[in-house]
């Protein structure tokens, strides 16, 4: 069921749903849209790679293989600057810069540490959805090989049991 | 350096105390052999710093603690806490001397290796450290902390034999019957700083006055103290904790745990005082526990049981005085706990020497043990006749102090006072005879001289106190003063005359003597009443009540665990019932109202419509896949009402959440195997069950719906927290509101949901890593 036009349509949709996740997480603090959708969207993007061409095909992706680890990177993102105020001798989740102050902007983006705390966010939603669902099907691959391999085994006893 | 040339005393004793411990378990992990040199060298180490510390003045400290709570970790050495301290750390040196010849025969009885020592010397240690802490700390939440410790300490010295079921059933009672009851500890501070707003002793006593409150109070935390003291009709413990090695009962009976729990009551006897009903109360229970203790000791066999019911009764004299109270009273009881802790621990240990020389455990087995072990037997009658109150012993003060207490409450106490006495010099006067006389019954095999020494050594100090009362009496008035909350003279001397007290001496020998010579005739009939309270007795209670619980969870668990229906149910059953009840008596003033409406709310309704008819359809489907989708069909739909309800931000969530969501329930669908699949597709739930879910599923169903319905129309405060919320965006610089919640107004939250989303993920993993799936 895997027909080229499917083929052809996930790679093409893959860098615009990518660059759309970008947007989603960039213009979050202005519109609609956070970490945690940029997350889900970008994941989706690999999902349908995923589903398209299979896991194998997936792994070679440049970088896909340390995507998983973006759940850690980014726990560690959203946990530094939530604590790190608390080192300073303000409470936890205390912004930079401070209410009323103007920030470095870009844009619509304005450089501020909840943004930060936004992509850390971002990073474990995303890593999330690509490493389970990549787990799934390379187990999935897995246990299908072992599967056929039972079956081969019980043909071959079946042959065995045969000429006895 | 002001704290090493002028260092404080309370923390001194604190720190060397719970260096005990560790040093020893450091010890244990460096070189298993060197623990037992260890554990006597920083118990002498504790023992000398309470000492010094005795010597010089009452010392306090404390430092903030729970700062949002006003919780001062707050220290003080004061007569009391010297008293406990003393006992702790002295009658601990005798122990685990005793302890250090003790362990090896132990160890090599059971087969257990070398680095048990340093398993048993660290929690008996922590024991000691914790009885410390507990008599010094003058916080409530502090002393709640010690007193727990002590709790946990004592489970892993009982079911030290832990491949034994017997060990492990007998920890498991002391633990629930202490720790249970010490709940009793929590609540009364709870309830005084509803009264006094403060946890602190001091400044609670400074306050005092009668209230109910107060009243109750005290009286949870002498629930807790009874039953640590294992007093009537909680001392079913106590006994069964004879199962621990021989030095962890002289030391639970002496000067820990079950001293622990006279200690509260002479630490809050203030709060005591102030209700007379709380006296008179104390007075039954140590009476009823007196007796019961008394009489059941008479006919026990095995010696250690012997001895346990003997410290359930003579800590019935104890609970008995503070009842009474008054000078003699609570100044006696002080006294009472010195002289019982030297003697019972020198008669515990002797039992344990006498079981590791003969492997006898009974008084029917043994006899004559005197020709084999004169030394063992001299120490031991030194202070077996402690207890038995003959004169030139320090016991002798404690039952004239006992029958002046009595002699204050008239002829009926100072009879009762009389019987009780006679009762304990009938039983240990039956467990020595019973012991080293009479005809050699059994081979002795030699024991090593640090488990005969202790006996000698407290033997003599129980006797020493009889010639030398000073020093003894000095600590008893120094720790009754604090309790009392006066200076208290206790009048101890030998008295030549015919005053009551003497007079009464020496009706306790006469009947002593009587109940010991006449065993025969009242031997049989005692068992049979004893049996009977047996059947009935609290043990029985706690049995029934323990497996009627266990019965309980398994038939919960054993219906949770059979299916996912079932499971689901018996959540969504009891939640849905809680809700509904909640729903009924919330007054509904203003809710369930049904609003106007109108033209422009048609498409909305259209879709709430088509969301709740995809909603139902979910239930209809019986093959996986088209199950998954029914149900993202709910979702989109409902995402849909969030966008016409003007939350874009929301709608693209949920619409992201649902496409995720669908293709990982998809991705586990293809894990599974298709066999399993399509069975259970064609497989029809019973009758009965389809309808208990149709139940339990309309009855959560429909709480739900009511009580989204009264919130929905409820004007509610929340709306000002959004309100101002909407107000503060752009001071955060954002515009957009969900965005900003979510990383700065309650970024709490969202830390706490992205850690768990991050637990989950190596949780996936690692399961499907681990091969599980395979």
């Amino acid at each position: 069921m895997t027909t080229e036009l499917y083929k052809v349509s996930a790679r093409i949709l893959l860098l615009p749903t990518l660059l759309v996740a970008l947007g989603v997480m960039v213009k979050g603090y202005a519109d609609p849209g956070d970490g945690f959708s940029a997350g889900v969207i970008a994941a989706l993007a690999f999902a349908l790679q995923l589903m398209v061409f299979g896991p194998g095909e997936l792994d070679r992706l440049p970088l896909i293989r340390y995507v998983p680890y973006a759940v850690f990177l980014g726990l560690i993102i959203s946990l530094l600057t939530a604590f790190v105020p608390s080192v300073m001798g303000q409470t936890l989740f205390t912004h930079w810069p401070p209410a009323g102050d103007s920030a470095p902007r870009f844009g619509t983006l304005e450089f501020i540490t909840a943004v930060a705390f936004d992509v850390g966010v971002f990073l474990i939603v995303f890593g999330f959805g690509v490493g389970v669902l990549s787990s799934f099907a390379r187990a999935e691959g897995r246990m299908r090989t072992s599967e056929e391999r039972v079956a081969r085994a019980r043909a071959a006893e079946g042959e065995a049991g045969n000429t006895t | 350096m002001s704290w090493l040339t002028d260092p404080n005393p309370a923390l001194a004793v604190l720190i060397a105390a719970m260096l005990a411990p560790l040093l020893t378990v450091l010890a244990g992990a460096w070189r298993p052999a060197s623990v037992r040199a260890v554990a006597v060298g920083t118990t002498a180490l504790a023992f000398g710093t309470a000492i010094w510390a005795t010597a010089i003045e009452p010392s306090t400290f404390s430092i903030m603690w729970i700062e949002t709570w006003n919780v001062q970790f707050e220290l003080a050495f004061d007569g009391l806490a010297a008293m406990y301290a003393l006992l702790a750390t002295g009658i601990g040196l005798f122990v685990v001397l005793y302890a250090a010849g003790y362990m090896p025969l132990h160890r090599e009885h059971k087969g257990r290796p070398l680095i048990d020592d340093a398993r048993f010397f660290g929690f008996l240690l922590l024991f000691m450290a914790s009885m410390v802490g507990l008599v010094m700390a003058q916080d409530l939440l502090l002393l709640f902390v010690f007193w727990d410790l002590t709790a946990v300490a004592s489970f892993f010295l009982i079911g030290f034999d832990r491949d034994e079921e017997d060990a492990r059933d007998s920890a498991l009672m002391a633990l629930l019957v202490t720790g249970i009851s010490a709940i009793g500890v929590l609540i009364g501070a709870l309830l005084l700083w509803q009264e006094y707003r403060t946890f602190s002793l001091p400044l609670i006593f400074e306050q005092t006055e009668t209230s109910v409150t107060v009243t109750w109070a005290t009286a949870l935390i002498l629930v807790a103290a009874l039953a640590k003291s294992a007093q009537f009709p909680f001392h079913f413990w106590l006994p069964r904790a004879m199962v621990a090695p021989t030095p962890v009962s002289s030391y639970l009976h002496s000067a820990a745990m079950v001293a622990a729990g006279v200690f509260l009551i002479g630490r809050i006897y203030p709060l005591i005082e102030l209700e007379p009903w709380l006296g008179d109360a104390l007075v039954v229970i140590g009476a009823a526990s007196m007796v019961v203790g008394g009489v059941v000791a008479l006919t026990r066999d095995v010696f250690k049981q012997v001895l346990a019911y003997s410290t359930i009764s003579q800590y019935g004299y104890v609970v008995v005085m503070f009842g009474l109270g008054g000078t003699y009273g609570v100044g006696g009881a002080m006294f009472y706990v010195i002289a019982h802790a030297l003697a019972k621990c020198a008669l515990f240990m002797t039992a344990g020497a006498l079981t590791e020389a003969t492997g006898k455990q009974t008084l029917s087995e043994s006899g004559g043990a005197v020709r084999a072990m004169p030394l063992l037997a001299f120490g031991s009658l030194l202070a077996a006749v402690g207890i038995m109150a003959l004169p030139l012993t320090i016991g002798f003060f404690k039952d004239e102090l006992f029958f002046a207490a009595a002699t204050e409450h008239g002829r009926a106490m100072q009879f009762f006072a009389v019987f009780g006495a006679a009762l304990s010099f009938a039983y240990i006067g039956r467990l020595w005879i019973g012991i080293f006389l009479g005809s050699v019954k059994q081979e002795h095999r030699p024991i090593g001289a640090l488990m005969t020494w202790p006996v000698v050594a407290l033997g003599i100090l129980t006797v020493l106190g009889g010639v030398w009362v000073q020093p003894f009496r000095e600590i008893a008035e120094r720790a009754a003063s604090v309790s009392y909350a006066q200076a208290i003279d206790l009048d101890i001397a030998y008295h030549f005359d015919a005053r009551p007290e003497n007079v009464m001496v020496l009706g306790v020998y006469g009947l002593g003597v009587v109940l010991l010579l006449t065993e025969r005739w009242w031997r049989n009939s005692m068992r049979a009443l004893v049996s009977i309270g047996e059947v009935i007795g609290p043990a029985h209670l706690y049995l029934l009540t323990l497996r009627a619980l266990v019965r309980l969870s398994d038939s919960v668990h054993d219906f949770e665990v059979r299916d996912l229906r079932s499971r689901i149910a018996s959540i969504l059953g009891p939640a849905g019932v809680l809700v509904g009840l909640a729903v009924i008596f919330t007054p509904t003033e203003g809710t369930f109202v049904v609003g106007p409406l109108q033209r422009s709310d048609i498409p909305l309704l259209t879709v709430i419509i088509a969301t709740a008819v995809s909603g139902v359809m979910v239930t209809f489907p019986r093959d996986h896949l088209r199950m998954v989708l029914t149900l993202s069909c709910v979702g989109y739909s409902l995402a849909v009402v969030y966008a016409f309800l003007g939350s874009p931000d929301v709608a693209l969530v949920a619409v992201l959440i649902e496409t995720i969501f669908a293709l990982v329930l998809i991705a586990i669908l293809v894990l599974m195997p298709r066999s399993i699949l399509r069975y259970e597709s064609r497989l029809r739930p019973a009758r009965w069950r389809l309808g208990r879910d149709v139940t339990v599923a309309t009855i959560a169903g429909l709480m739900a719906f009511f009580v989204a319905w009264s919130a929905l129309s409820r004007p509610s405060a929340s709306t000002t927290v959004i309100s101002r919320q909407i107000e503060l965006t752009p001071l955060a610089h954002g515009y957009d509101i969900v965005t900003v919640i979510l990383a700065d107004f309650r970024g709490f939250d969202t830390m706490g949901e992205i850690t768990v989303v991050a637990i989950a993920f190596l949780g996936i993993i690692s399961l499907i890593r681990a091969g599980r799936l395979r």
